[in-house]
């Protein structure tokens, strides 16, 4: 691997050392260990980085991820030979990756189908970059070299998947200005509709992305697709906000 | 879809007018639409469609009331034919609604079934999602 790497936690090697060493009771392995957690972050920040995207808050992600770091660094033990990072890199993805399967599912669905999942929702967003639209199940069968079949019913345990956070913030960093012109375009299509009196206090009251998916879809002329890109979610994720967020105004209409 | 036919193949459910049994529909939907192979995004467009159809009907109509959907799969589209028996004898969709823009956004083509008056006891809406790749 790459030297750079190596240089930049090279002063943690000791550390670790020192900390494998220390009894279980020793007042000095708290600190040791924040020490290493601390230096190690990055690691874990960059597993989780590699993880978003799917519809789990990044934040979240982070956090999972540095429990794994957690658990590598209790773990490691260096006279077995491996160096830290072959052992805390699969440590630490496997906390992740544990994560998917178990958050986030409203209902009970079968491992080998959230698994799924997790992969569909991985190969859609590169894909449709590649394609310039959404992938069909066929397409996405065919890269995941599994049988349609499978797909379609990846995708249908994917309705059982529920957003994690409402608050979840953009996660787009680079968008933002865009995105700002886009709703100009969005805001003067909602003037000119009759309901908008009535639909502009309802639409105030919803969180910033939700509002943002709703006003780019319907009075901003964006795919399902389009939008995820520049909002920074997966498509699966704008496809479930969007649903959510029409029936909680579908309702509020109707009352007002 | 994916079976080469030349004729449309045709679903069609008959249901208690309840908006409990709305998922079950849009199941349907966004199931006949992933096997004719749809993209991911005209797949949950017809579902939400579908939705929006079926909760505006419903709310037009009585529970007794039966609410009839048809689906239509052709090779590259999927018609679906929403309609109850209205509560208010003659009563229409509002066409100027947010709701109806749904629609329009997230459809090819949609119109309002029984809207000229000549049949007071039907109240619908038909719609037509193509598979995505033309829009």
């Amino acid at each position: 691997m790459t030297t750079d790497r190596d240089a930049e936690y090279d002063h943690l090697a000791p550390l670790l050392a020192e900390y494998a060493a220390l009894a279980e009771d020793d007042p000095r392995r708290e600190r040791l260990r924040d020490q290493l957690v601390t230096g190690y972050l990055p690691v874990a920040q960059h597993i989780a980085r590699r993880f978003n995207h799917r519809g789990e808050p990044l934040d979240d992600l982070v956090q999972v991820a540095t429990v794994g770091l957690i658990n590598a660094v209790d773990r490691y033990q260096p006279d077995r030979g491996s160096d830290f990072f072959s052992f805390a890199v699969p440590t630490i993805s496997g906390e992740v990756r544990r994560h998917f399967r178990d958050q986030g599912w409203s209902m009970r669905v079968p491992r080998r189908l959230k698994d799924l999942h997790v992969s569909i929702n991985a190969v859609v967003s590169e894909m449709s970059q590649g394609l310039g639209r959404a992938p069909r199940p066929s397409e996405i069968a065919a890269r995941l070299d599994v049988p349609v079949s499978e797909v379609l019913e990846g995708l249908e345990a994917a309705q059982a998947y529920r957003s994690s956070s409402l608050d979840e913030m953009l996660s787009s960093e680079e968008g933002g200005a865009t995105l700002g012109e886009l709703l100009g375009e969005a805001d003067a299509a909602l003037v000119q509709v009759e309901y908008q009196q009535a639909l502009k206090p309802l639409l105030a009251e919803l969180p910033q992305r939700e509002r943002t998916i709703v006003m780019l879809r319907f009075f901003g002329n964006m795919t399902q697709t389009q939008i995820a890109d520049r909002v920074g979610i997966s498509q699966m994720h704008v496809s479930r906000l969007l649903a959510q967020t029409l029936v909680k105004l579908r309702q509020r209409l109707d009352s007002g | 879809m994916s079976v080469a036919h030349p004729d449309p193949a045709v679903v069609e459910l008959r249901l208690s007018a309840r908006a409990a049994l709305i998922p079950t529909v849009r199941t349907v939907a966004s199931d006949l639409a992933g096997r004719a192979d749809f993209d991911l995004d005209a797949i949950s467009d017809l579902r939400m469609a579908v939705d929006e159809a079926c909760t505006t009907l419903v709310r037009m109509t009585t529970e007794d009331d039966a609410l009839t959907c048809v689906f239509t799969v052709d090779e590259d589209s999927i018609g679906v034919a929403v309609s109850t028996r209205p509560a208010a004898l003659g009563a229409k969709v509002n066409t100027d609604s947010f709701g109806w823009r749904v629609l329009q956004t997230l459809t090819d083509e949609v119109s309002v079934i029984g809207a000229d008056g000549v049949e007071p006891t039907t109240v619908g809406i038909a719609l037509v999602k193509r598979s995505g790749v033309a829009s």
